[in-house]
């Protein structure tokens, strides 16, 4: 076998596995549903579930989201909400619990421990008060990899 | 198994180990001393050095116009006497009709609301309370219920306005008196217990417990966007409120709705018994406390 065919074989396989990943995250956000979380009820099954465990998840070859999108997407209650609890570049009516993020830009993070912090800050505050993002499916990985950009380019 | 690739799968489990972080699956609790009932927020929020007195309430009157520091007052300023009409009266009214004109076709829905007594004066203030003969703890919403479907054509189930208008009514025949959950009764205080295991329970899909927004240390006190969080000590006694933003009355457990939507957790019916234990154990909190209906939020 040609190196060539190999990869004229791989190549789509590649291709497919990385578009039908992108489906299911998209799919994955729409159907979390508060159902799927724990609740107060002592006979629905929710009463029943389990906190998620925590999860460090720190890409180190992240490629930097959008910037703009990643605004949009802190400031918007259905999305991130961050505003609820964080200042941030260019918000308004912000709330003040968490530490303010408009200049995050220069506190030295890197992409890759902004992303780790809001994916779940659990495994730094286990008991924080910042919802975990990621592991709770609020945001998709792009959709964090985006608000990590935001930060990263708030100065 | 190489030795090499041994060494990596080890060295990989070594390294999640050394990463693995408890999953908590409550908040963090700050004690609580049920005997102290509303005077426990002097070691909670502390708060109720503004808001726990009318006195209080009017040395503090300056801190309404402070939007960094009105929180403290905890909404009382908005209680039923220092406001003179507005449309919770009406709600009184309506509801007192309505008990009214079932209680002259079926005098024994009254019987049954007054637990035998004949009048629903001050009854309310000891609510929720244990039924032996149903062996259950009743609120004055459940009450309701409970006495409607037995005696009357139609459930006036809770969280329906006719149930929170004829609520209202009833608590207003209690306004002014001191809140009085009776703790020595071992179902209320096994309900408190509940009550308070929920309060620390985080649920729904942002991971909040109650705690994480009305505990000291949590969001409370913070601005939350526009809205600011607050104790849960005194919180009963003005519920059924007026909600001037909709123009509607709500119950407390409809209260506890709007609370789990903003938690993205699955809301529970009024009257579901994880609610009544979450309302025994506010109670509780609220104990001494004079009933402030009707009220505006
Ligand atoms: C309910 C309040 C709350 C919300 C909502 C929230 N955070 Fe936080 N955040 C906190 C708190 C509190 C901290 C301080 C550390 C801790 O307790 O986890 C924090 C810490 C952080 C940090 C680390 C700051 C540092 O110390 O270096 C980042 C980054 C961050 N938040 C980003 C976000 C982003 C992005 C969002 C929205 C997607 C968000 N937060 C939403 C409360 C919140
Ligand atoms: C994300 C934050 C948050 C969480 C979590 C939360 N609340 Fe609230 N709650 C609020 C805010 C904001 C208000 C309105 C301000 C106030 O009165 O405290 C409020 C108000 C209330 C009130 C009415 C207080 C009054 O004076 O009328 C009650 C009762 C209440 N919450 C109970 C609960 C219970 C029970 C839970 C858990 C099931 C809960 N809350 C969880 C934010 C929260």
């Amino acid at each position: 076998m040609s190196i060539r065919r190999v990869v004229s074989f791989l190549l789509p396989v590649c291709v497919m596995l990385t578009v039908s990943a992108q489906v299911t995250a998209e799919q994955k956000e729409k159907v979390a549903k508060p159902s799927e979380f724990p609740c107060l009820s002592y006979t629905a099954p929710c009463g029943k579930i389990g906190v998620r465990p925590v999860v460090k998840k720190m890409p180190q070859d992240l490629s930097l989201g959008d910037p703009e999108r990643g605004k949009q997407i802190a400031f918007k209650r259905k999305k991130g909400n961050c505003l609820a609890c964080h200042r941030m570049n260019g918000g308004s009516q912000s709330g003040t619990r968490g530490p303010d993020l408009s200049r995050y830009g220069s506190s030295g993070r890197t992409a890759a421990e902004i992303y780790a912090m809001v994916y779940d800050n659990r495994w730094q505050f286990p008991d924080t008060v910042m919802p975990p993002f990621g592991t709770n499916e609020v945001l998709t990985d792009r959709e964090i990899r985006d608000v990590a950009a935001f930060l990263r380019a708030s100065r | 198994m190489k030795p090499k690739a041994m060494f990596v799968a080890l060295a990989g489990i070594f390294a999640a180990s050394a990463w693995a972080v408890e999953t908590e699956d409550r908040y963090p609790r700050t004690p609580i001393v049920p005997e102290q009932g509303v005077w426990g927020d002097q070691g909670f929020s502390n708060t109720i050095q503004y808001w726990g007195s009318k006195e209080a309430l009017n040395k503090n009157a300056s801190l309404q116009d402070d939007p960094d520091n009105v929180w403290k007052l905890n909404h009382k300023h908005k209680d039923g006497d220092r406001v003179d009409m507005h449309p919770g009266h009406i709600g009184v009214e309506e509801g007192r009709e309505m008990v009214d004109s079932w209680s002259s076709k079926k005098p024994e829905f009254l019987k049954c609301l007054s637990e035998g007594k004949g009048s629903l004066q001050g009854l309310a203030a000891n609510y929720p309370k244990y039924d032996e003969k149903l062996d259950r703890i009743m609120t004055v919403e459940a009450r309701i219920e409970h006495c409607s479907q037995t005696h009357l054509p139609k459930q006036i189930k809770q969280g329906s306005p006719a149930n929170t208008t004829s609520a209202l009514y009833v608590k207003s025949l209690s306004a002014g008196k001191p809140i009085q959950v009776d703790l020595s009764s071992a179902p209320v205080e096994q309900a408190y217990q509940r009550g308070e295991k929920l309060f620390y329970k985080r649920i729904g899909q942002l991971n909040f417990a109650c705690a994480s927004c009305h505990t000291p240390g949590s969001v409370m006190g913070h601005k939350l966007r526009g809205e600011v969080p607050t104790t849960p000590f005194g919180d009963v006694a003005h519920y059924p409120t007026y909600r001037t933003p909709v123009g509607e009355l709500e119950p407390l457990h409809l209260r506890f709705v709007r609370c789990h939507k903003q938690m993205r957790a699955k809301p529970l019916p009024p009257g579901d018994p994880a609610y009544t234990d979450l309302e025994v154990f506010l109670s509780v909190l609220s104990n001494d406390y004079p009933i402030s209906v009707p009220s505006l939020r």
